[in-house]
This record gives structure tokens, C-alpha cells and sequence, in this order.
């Protein structure tokens, strides 16, 4: 009971639930027309109905209704309400192709809710079809096509239709990828007019072609002949046979027939005249041909009378023609090489080969003929192309015949001249110039007749030696082109020889290129010269075989690594160039480009600096400069030699070296030294006034020699001679001066001329003033040093007050001179220099020195002993150590010194006996 | 008229019987007018066949091998009796009239003859291909014919004959029937293509 009651419940469920549905799926109105096609441009008008229900259950009428197209709502000016069911709407001038229109209705106020929709298709009409045309392929069925005219964007079937006037034939339905031709699918029967057209129909109409009437047979494409063959003849030369066997359609059509033919190394054909050929054959015979010459034919086939069509080309057939003699002599030249017999030349004769429409036949051999001057020919058979013989100095006459199967040709004459002919005539005007991818040559003739001309060229390189070729050209050519395998980007030298009855005119040259281009390498540029603003650059010619055409003009490339890059155009004929306004101490980079007719290409990059200055600008600086030193140097030293005395006031006064001060004394008995013998010989004219003896008591047992002691004497002499003038002591220094000074006889002279030097004191060694020494002995400071430092200034004032009584000093002077001359050119002065470098000594040579004399004074008192150690530290430069006595001997006072040592101590004596220099 | 006469155009191979040439009084006509050169054409057709017949005689009685080629005389001599008859002095219209007999009794015939050979001698396809293309010829002669002779003499009805029909003979019969046939086609078509 529940099972039924359940399934009860099921069965209403599923009734209600399928009614519901169905009345959902019920469309809520139509749109008419359901499936439009619209031409376009044309106007269009749907209508949109609504079902009464639909109406009452939404509560809407055709007012509600709104259009869309493709989503986009149409404007409400191009709706009208029918009726309260019915809304339309209008397209004018459709021009989508395809639109989907769906007709709405808004319920409740805003709900869109759409009612229906179609798909309206545009297209246009097909166009009647038009050059309709049908070929009929021999062997096969008729195809027809036509032109379809415009494009109707609707799906348009085509139909060729075709009829017998008795008979109609089944349609022919275009293929889809096909719709512009159609072949039927009966065989042709011909001499039947066949009627035929096109329909052509879509959606928006049906149209149909002009009808054509035909007979198949005038449409007719004929299968080309075929087994073409090519046969020659023996008695004909020029003459070629061709037979074919034709297509079966010649079984009941008439045919004609186009023969073509070439030669086997052209490509262009040459046509047998058509009216030769117009009837139906199977064979033709071909004239006016070249002997032994391959010809290629080709045959094809059309209806007689032109109706139809021309067959394709048959296979191609070839023959060649039988020989004939060589229509021409060979061209004939001779070449002159050097021959070791004397008197005799070696000739080598050459020729070419004839082509073959000149050949007319394949080559058996050659014959040479050679004829001396007035004598009889000889013969020669030849099977190459050259023949070289010796002959004679003398002119001979060569002719040359060339033999095929068939006969000789004509003799080609060449006349060699002799030995001494001087071949004059040339051509004139030669140029050489490439045009339509040829060489040609273009000369003006000699005003003789010639002959014949003979062109020889070659490819100039510099790493292949010149091998000419050469052709002939006719005595009345004046212009041709080399005939030869030429190279673009080749130099070629070519040479013209004009050929007279009496032989060989002079050759004339000239270079030229078939076709140029830009060199292959650039000029390498470099510098020859550098200067501070210009740059000598120099390159090298390029080689030949790089050129690649007329090199015209260089191109030099010259830029800093800053600036811009300058460009000079120089001649082709230069190998040099000089850059000039150059920026000093710069680099340059440089390069180089040649250029031909075709282009340029440049050299590798080059770079320089150019120098700081310029050549000789530091020699001219510098050597004026060194010239201007020199001069004010030796201005300023000759001023300084002119005013030595004057500077030396200034600059460098004589001051007594009291460390070298000697205590002489002053004996008119003493002998002079002989170290003064010199000077005495040098200053005999008695200037030499100014000289003190000094006569020591020696303190050792040492004797003086009776040498120095007359010289002693001598100048105890001289000098009381000049009593007045001398001061009895002189400086030891040159630059010393000294006022004059009286000995010890005037002491309060003696005092007062001292009083400002206080270098020289006259020394009574066993005495002073009241104690009458036996010897009046003197002693005299030679030191160029203060006595003492607190001494210094008062010498300053002496060299002011000599420097004002210069006149007067002068003889002392002179004798301060000889010192110094002395002592500038004696070696042994050397000491004495030393002697005054003591200051630098250092002070540990100075405690040894003072050790090594510590046990020669011993005897002395402390105060000697302390003299005796400054000495020593003077002497400590010389040679020895302990040679201090030698030391002063080498000064050339060797008595004086040695016996003076002690006394050099006799101022601290003096000091102690109670004179005290002032 | 037409109709008999496109019945006769349309026949089929292996019609085993002639087709009923039964007179219309109806008017000529034909679907577009006729060419002016019929003539012409007609001769070119008959030329065409005189051309093909030796040939085709030829590829038939090779085709059908041995006894055939060694006793043609005997096999194919044109013995057919009921071969409409042609007189070559007639006027056109006479000469165009008995060339309309014979040609339809010659389709039929080769019609015949085409089918019997698909089976007798299914490999011969040139044969085959020869009979088919003389059929054609004839098809097309037969409607020039019929164009010439509705266009100028206004004949719409023709009355014609056929052969007999060879579905029912054998083998041997139906080669035999053929190679005569084809002899006397040879023959005739040689006396007509004249005329």
C-alpha cells in the first residue's frame, strides 16, 4: 500500500515536473522570416510575435519588444508596433555579412528576457559567369572553364550543362576547390556541335552563362608528335631530314606544325617558316644549315585550320650535318725567340684553332708552307697549333692551310720580316674600354693598307709572369673585343700589331681592366719624417695584383685620439705626402685608403707622435743660452781679473795665519835661501823690495847652511837698500797685504806699522830692547790665520788701510805675489794647503798627533809645548807624522824651519819676555 | 518524332533487342539548332569511322585469337544478312536516310558486341576502348544525321532494324557474329564514307 502510494507520488512528480519544463522551453514568440538571407545593401524587416500567454504572464505586449543585433540594442526609430502582438524592425542597406537579430521583451519593468532569435546571412547574387571557354586534351575528356565574376560570399554551386541538338548530357558539378572548371565526364565525339554553358546559383538567385556552340574538334589540344629523329646527308652539308610520327587524331583532322631548331651551344630557337609546315606531314627536311654543326629540333602540332590548340612541344631530337671544307683560314701569327746559331733566328709560328662553323669539319692536320726570298717553298705537316723553325736573317714568307675530311681551306699569308726590318706604322688613338661585360679594343688604322691585325694581351701580376694570348682581327676591323677568358679585377696589357703586305707594323700597348673593383689591400703609409708640426708621410705603390683597377687617388685618414678624423685627397701618382698644421707632441693616427673607379679600401692604421720641439729648437735655445753663459762668464771673469785686487779686498783679504808664523830673524849676515834664488832672479829689477830674512836660532844643534845663510844676507842687504819701503816680514799669503814695515832698528816704527797687522814682530832671541842680542834675529808669522780670534778685527782694519796705501805697498805686493805664484806652481805648496784643511781634521787624529809630538817636546816648556801641538796639528796633513821638520822643508824653508821649529814659539817667548803685539 | 529518334541515341549496351522505331506525328525539333557544316561533320565522321573500321576489325578478331585470324574468310566474312542496305547514287536525303538505318543498326550491334566482349575478353581494353570510341562516333553521326535530316527534309521518324541479338548464343557464336559484323561495318562504312 505505501509502495504504491509512493510510486502514485513519483508518476504526478515526474508529470508535473516534464509539463513544467515543457512549458519553459516553449519560446515566448517567433521571429518571421526564420532563416533570412539578405542581399546586401538591400533593406530588410523582421517581426517579432508574442504568444498571448506569453503575454499574460508577464503582463507585456509588442511594445515591450526591443531588438538586438549581434548583443547591440537597435534603435527604437527603426521598430513599429504592429499590433499588440506584433513589433518589426527594419535594416536599410544590410551590409553585415552575418547577424544574429534577437527579439526581447523587458518584463517586470527590468528584466530583459529574450524571445527569440535568428541569424540573418547577407550575400549577393552569383554574377552570370563569363569567358567560358573548353579545351578538349587528345585522349581525354572535355574541361570547360569560366570566370565567375564577383564574389557572392554565399555558397554558390556552378554547373556546366552541355547538350548535343539531339542529345543532352549529364551535368558537370564543380569540385568545391574547383568552382571555375569543370570536365565532363563523357568522352568527346567530334564533328558533333556540342552546345555547353554554366549556371551558377546560390541562395539569392540562379543565373546562367551565354551558351557557346562548338565542335569539339575545333577545341581539340593535339598530343605532340612524337619519336622525333634527325638524320643528315653526305651530298648536303647544309641539310637536315626530320621525321615524327603524329598523334592519332591525324586519322581524321588535318594537322600544321611548328619545327624549331638551335644549335646544340644556343639557346635561342630559330622557327622553320610556318607556312612550310602547314599541312599534315610526318617528315621534314631542313636547309640552309651549317656543316658539321649540332642542331636541336622540336616539333609540335595543331588542327589545320588554328582552330584548337597548339600541342605541347614534342621531345627534342638532335643531328649534326655533314662536313664541309673550312670555310676560313686559320688566324696566323709568328713569334720571334732567340736562337743560339748565328746568322739564324728561331720562328715559332702559331695559329688557331678554327671553330667549328668554321672548321666545318673535325681537323686532320695543318700545312705550313715556308718561302725564303726568291727561292723555293717548303712544305710542312703539322697536327698542333704551332710549329717553331730556324731560318735565316732573311725575310721569308709563311702560309698556313687547314685540312678536314672534306678539303683545305684557303692559305692564311704571313710575312716575316727580316732580321734588321724596323717596324714602324703603328695604330694610333688604342684605347681599351669594358662594355656589356666585354674588353673591347677600339684603334684608329695606319694610313696603309693592313692587312690584318694581331691583338695579344696579358695579365699583368707580379707574382705570375706575363703569358699573352692573342687573336686576328680582319685588316678593315677597327674595333673588337678580346675573345679570350678574362678575369674581372685584371690588369691586362694589350698589345695591337698592324700586319702589312711587308710585314709587322710596331705594336702599341695599353692597360685596362674588364671590370674593376676596390683594391684588395689598402697602402700601407709611414712616416719618413716627423716634425714638431708636420709629418712627411711616404707609401708604397700597390702591387698590381691588388689593385683591382686604375688606382685614381689616395685617401689619407689623419685624426688624434681626441679629434676628429681630417681627410686629403692626394694623386694617384704620388708616393709621398706631407701633413702640415700638426699639433706638436701629439699622437696621430694615420691611415691610407686607394681608390679605383669601383671603390677604395683602406691600408692598416699607422700612428706617430710628433716631438715636443722641433728639430734644432733645443740647439737653438740651449746654444745661445750656453753662449750667453760663457760670455758673461768670461765677462766676469776678465772683470774679476781686472778687479781681482779690488774683489779680493772685499771678498777674501790676506789674513796671516798665525799658526804659521815664523819668527825670523832679520841678519844682514844671514845668506838669503836658496828658495829665494828664483826670486831673486825673477824680481832682479829691485822690486822685489819687500823681503824679510828671518834668521832663527835654531833651539835644536842644527846648524844652517852657509848657503842659506848668505842668502840671509843678501837680503839683510837688499833690504837696507830699500829701507823705507820694506817692513822686514811679509805676508804668507798673497792675499794678504801688508803696509810696509820697518825692521827691528825702528821699533817704535816697527810698532806703530805693526800696530794694526801685528802679524811680524822682530825677535831678539837672547834679548829685547836693552839686551843687544850678538845676531839681531827676526821672526815673522807666514800664518794666513788670525794670531788669535779676538786678533781678526784688527787685520780687517789693516786691509782697509792697505787697500788706501795700495800705491805705496805695491812692491810688497808683488812679493806677496811671487808667494802666491809660488805656491800656486809649486808642488810642495801642496802641504801648505793641507796644511790649512787642519780645521776639518778630527779631533782623535788630532790626541794621536799630539801623542806621537809629546816625546819630541818633552824638553820644551809647557807653553812651547803648546805651540808646538798646534803646529803639529798643521804638519799632521804631511807626509809623515814625524816629519814635521820635513814639513817645512818642502815650503823651501827647510833651514829655517828646521832650526825654527822652536822658534815659531818665540811669540809665547816674546809674550813672556814681555812683547806683546799690538 | 524526337523521341523514337532520342530512344535510338540512347541506346544502351546489351539491349538485347532493337529498340521499337515507332512513327510520331509530331513536329521536328531539336533541343538547339542544328550547324550549318552537318554536312560536313557527317563526312568527317564517316571518314573518322573508315579511318578506325579496318583497326578496329583488326584489334577485334587478334582479340579473339585463334581460329579467328587464320580463317577470316570463313569467321568474319560480312555475311550479315539483314544489314540495311545503302545505295551511294540516292539523293541526300536518301543516302542520309539509309545512312540513319545503319547506323542505328550498327550501335546496336556494336552494342552488342561491347558487351559480349567485357566478358568474353574482359583484358582487351583496347578493344574495349575501340569499340566504346566507335560507338561515340556513331552516337554523334547518328545525331548529325538525324539534325540534318529533321533541319533541312524535316524527317522526324525513321524506321530501322537491328541485328539479332546475341545474349542467347554462345561463345563462339557471339565472337563469330561479331567478327562478321565488324567485316561488314569495315565494308560498308568504306562504301559509304565515299559517297
Amino acid at each position: 500500500m505505501l509502495t504504491l502510494q509512493t510510486w502514485i507520488v513519483h508518476v504526478l512528480f515526474i508529470f508535473f515536473t516534464t509539463e513544467s519544463v515543457g512549458e519553459l522551453l516553449e519560446p515566448c514568440g517567433y521571429i518571421k522570416p526564420e532563416s533570412p538571407v539578405v542581399q546586401l545593401g538591400s533593406n530588410f524587416t523582421a517581426v517579432c510575435v508574442l504568444k498571448e500567454k506569453c503575454m499574460d504572464y508577464f503582463h507585456v505586449n509588442a511594445s515591450y519588444i526591443f531588438w538586438k543585433t549581434n548583443h547591440l540594442t537597435v534603435p527604437k526609430e527603426q521598430y513599429t508596433t504592429i499590433n499588440k502582438t506584433a513589433s518589426s524592425v527594419t535594416f536599410t542597406d544590410t551590409s553585415s555579412l552575418n547577424t544574429q537579430l534577437t527579439c526581447n521583451i523587458r518584463t517586470f519593468g527590468q528584466i530583459d528576457q529574450n524571445v527569440y532569435g535568428i541569424r540573418i546571412i547577407s550575400g549577393l547574387p552569383p554574377e552570370k559567369p563569363k569567358n567560358l571557354s573548353c579545351i578538349v586534351n587528345e585522349g581525354k575528356k572535355m574541361m570547360c572553364q569560366w570566370d565567375p565574376g564577383r564574389e557572392t560570399y554565399l555558397e554558390t554551386n556552378f554547373t556546366l550543362k552541355s547538350e548535343w541538338a539531339t542529345e543532352k548530357f549529364a551535368d558537370c558539378k564543380t569540385k568545391r576547390d574547383t568552382p571555375t572548371s569543370c570536365t565532363v565526364d563523357y568522352s568527346p565525339v567530334y564533328f558533333v556541335n556540342t552546345e555547353v554553358w554554366v549556371e551558377a546559383e546560390n541562395a539569392l538567385g540562379k543565373v546562367t552563362s551565354d551558351h557557346i556552340n562548338f565542335d569539339p574538334v575545333d577545341k581539340v589540344k593535339p598530343n605532340p608528335p612524337h619519336n622525333l629523329s634527325v638524320s643528315n646527308s653526305e651530298e648536303l652539308s647544309s641539310i637536315l631530314k626530320l621525321t615524327w610520327i603524329n598523334s592519332s587524331i591525324q586519322d581524321f583532322i588535318r594537322l600544321k606544325y611548328n619545327i624549331q631548331y638551335r644549335t646544340r651551344d644556343s639557346s635561342v630557337w630559330n622557327q622553320i617558316p610556318p607556312e612550310d609546315t602547314a599541312s599534315t606531314r610526318s617528315s621534314f627536311t631542313v636547309q640552309d644549315l651549317k656543316p658539321f654543326t649540332e642542331y636541336v629540333f622540336r616539333i609540335r602540332c595543331m588542327k589545320e585550320d588554328g582552330k584548337g590548340f597548339w600541342s605541347d612541344w614534342s621531345e627534342e631530337a638532335s643531328g649534326i650535318t655533314y662536313e664541309d671544307r673550312p670555310s676560313k683560314a686559320p688566324s696566323f701569327w709568328y713569334k720571334i725567340e732567340p736562337s743560339h746559331t748565328h746568322g739564324y733566328r728561331s720562328v715559332q709560328l702559331i695559329w688557331k684553332t678554327l671553330p667549328p662553323f668554321e672548321a666545318n669539319g673535325k681537323i686532320l692536320d695543318y700545312e705550313v708552307t715556308l718561302t725564303r726570298w726568291k727561292s723555293r717553298l717548303q712544305n710542312y705537316t703539322v697536327n698542333e697549333t704551332k710549329w717553331t723553325v730556324n731560318i735565316t736573317n732573311d725575310r721569308y714568307i709563311a702560309t698556313l692551310t687547314v685540312r678536314n675530311l672534306v678539303g683545305k681551306s684557303d692559305a692564311a699569308v704571313l710575312t716575316i720580316p727580316a732580321y734588321d726590318f724596323k717596324a714602324t706604322r703603328p695604330v694610333r688613338d688604342l684605347k681599351a674600354f669594358p662594355k656589356d661585360n666585354m674588353l673591347w679594343v677600339e684603334w684608329t688604322a695606319p694610313n696603309e693598307s693592313v692587312n690584318k691585325y694581331i691583338l695579344e694581351w696579358c695579365v699583368l701580376s707580379d707574382k705570375s709572369p706575363c703569358i699573352p694570348d692573342w687573336q686576328q682581327e680582319d685588316g678593315l676591323v677597327h674595333r673588337t673585343y678580346l675573345r679570350g677568358n678574362l678575369a674581372e679585377s685584371k690588369c691586362y696589357l694589350i698589345t695591337v700589331t698592324p700586319v702589312f703586305a711587308d710585314g709587322p707594323g710596331s705594336p702599341e700597348s695599353i692597360k685596362a681592366y674588364l671590370k674593376q673593383a676596390p683594391p684588395s689591400k689598402g697602402p700601407t703609409v709611414r712616416t719618413k719624417k716627423v716634425g714638431k708640426n708636420e709629418a712627411v708621410l711616404e707609401w708604397d705603390q700597390l702591387p698590381v695584383d691588388v689593385q683591382n683597377g686604375f688606382i685614381r687617388n689616395y685617401t689619407i685618414f689623419y685624426r688624434t685620439i681626441i679629434g676628429n678624423e681630417t681627410a686629403v685627397n692626394v694623386d694617384s701618382s704620388h708616393t709621398e705626402y706631407t701633413l702640415s698644421s700638426l699639433t706638436s707632441d701629439t699622437l696621430y693616427m694615420v691611415r691610407m685608403a686607394a681608390y679605383t673607379d669601383e671603390g677604395g679600401k683602406d691600408g692598416p692604421e699607422f700612428t706617430f707622435t710628433t716631438p715636443k720641439f722641433a728639430q734644432g729648437e733645443i740647439e737653438a735655445i740651449v746654444v745661445p743660452v750656453c753662449l750667453a753663459f760663457l760670455l758673461t762668464t768670461l765677462l766676469g771673469v776678465l772683470f774679476c781679473f781686472n778687479k781681482r785686487d779690488l774683489i779680493k779686498k772685499h771678498i777674501w783679504p790676506n789674513v796671516p795665519d798665525p799658526s804659521k808664523s815664523h819668527i825670523a830673524q832679520w841678519s844682514p849676515h844671514t845668506p838669503p835661501r836658496h828658495n829665494f834664488n828664483s826670486k831673486d832672479q825673477m824680481y832682479s829689477d829691485g822690486n822685489f823690495t819687500d823681503v824679510s830674512v828671518v834668521e832663527i836660532e835654531a833651539a835644536n844643534d842644527k846648524k844652517p847652511f852657509p848657503e842659506d845663510l848668505k842668502s840671509l844676507d843678501l837680503f839683510k842687504k837688499e833690504k837696507i837698500s830699500t829701507e823705507g819701503h820694506s817692513s822686514g816680514i811679509g805676508g804668507s799669503s798673497c792675499m794678504s797685504s801688508s803696509r810696509p814695515s820697518i825692521s827691528s832698528s825702528d821699533e817704535n816704527e816697527s810698532a806703530q806699522n805693526t800696530s794694526g797687522t801685528v802679524q811680524y814682530s822682530t825677535v831678539v832671541h837672547s834679548g829685547y830692547r836693552h839686551q843687544v842680542p850678538s845676531v839681531q834675529v827676526f821672526s815673522r808669522s807666514e800664518s794666513t790665520q788670525p794670531l788669535l780670534d779676538s786678533e781678526e778685527r784688527p787685520e780687517d782694519l789693516q786691509l782697509v788701510e792697505n787697500t788706501e796705501s795700495s800705491a805705496g805697498s805695491f812692491p810688497r805686493q808683488q812679493y806677496f805675489k811671487q808667494n802666491c805664484s809660488q805656491r800656486d806652481t809649486s808642488p810642495d805648496i801642496s802641504h801648505f794647503e793641507r796644511s790649512k784643511q787642519v780645521s776639518s781634521v778630527n779631533e782623535e787624529d788630532f790626541v794621536r798627533l799630539k801623542q806621537q809630538m809629546s816625546d819630541i817636546s818633552k824638553p820644551f816648556e809647557a807653553g812651547q809645548m803648546k805651540m808646538f801641538q798646534e803646529i803639529s796639528v798643521a804638519d799632521a796633513f804631511g807626509p809623515h807624522t814625524d816629519g814635521l821638520v820635513e814639513g817645512f822643508e818642502t815650503v823651501g824653508m827647510e833651514a829655517a824651519v828646521d832650526e825654527g821649529m822652536p822658534k815659531s814659539y818665540l811669540p809665547q817667548t816674546v809674550r813672556r819676555g814681555g812683547y806683546m803685539p799690538q | 518524332g524526337v523521341v523514337p529518334l532520342l530512344l535510338v541515341l540512347h541506346w544502351k549496351h546489351g539491349a538485347g533487342t532493337p529498340l521499337p522505331i515507332t512513327p510520331v506525328n509530331a513536329t521536328c525539333a531539336t533541343r538547339h539548332p542544328c550547324h550549318s557544316n552537318l554536312m560536313n561533320q557527317i563526312r568527317n565522321q564517316l571518314a573518322q569511322l573508315n579511318g578506325s573500321a579496318n583497326a578496329l576489325f583488326i584489334l577485334y578478331y587478334t582479340a579473339q585469337g585463334e581460329p579467328f585470324p587464320n580463317n577470316l574468310d570463313k569467321l568474319c566474312g560480312p555475311n550479315v544478312t539483314d544489314f540495311p542496305p545503302f545505295h551511294a547514287n540516292g539523293t541526300e536525303k536518301t543516302r542520309l536516310v539509309e545512312l540513319y538505318r545503319i547506323i542505328a543498326y550498327l550501335g546496336a550491334s556494336l552494342g552488342n558486341i561491347t558487351r559480349d566482349q567485357k566478358v568474353l575478353n574482359p583484358n582487351a581494353l583496347s578493344l574495349h576502348s575501340k569499340l566504346n570510341a566507335t560507338a561515340d562516333i556513331l552516337r554523334g553521326l547518328l545525331s548529325n544525321v538525324l539534325c540534318r535530316l529533321c533541319n533541312k527534309y524535316h524527317v522526324a521518324h525513321v524506321d530501322v532494324a537491328y541485328g539479332p541479338d546475341t545474349s542467347g548464343k554462345d561463345v563462339f557464336q557471339k565472337k563469330k557474329l561479331g567478327c562478321q559484323l565488324l567485316g561488314k561495318y569495315k565494308q560498308v562504312i568504306a562504301v559509304v564514307a565515299q559517297a
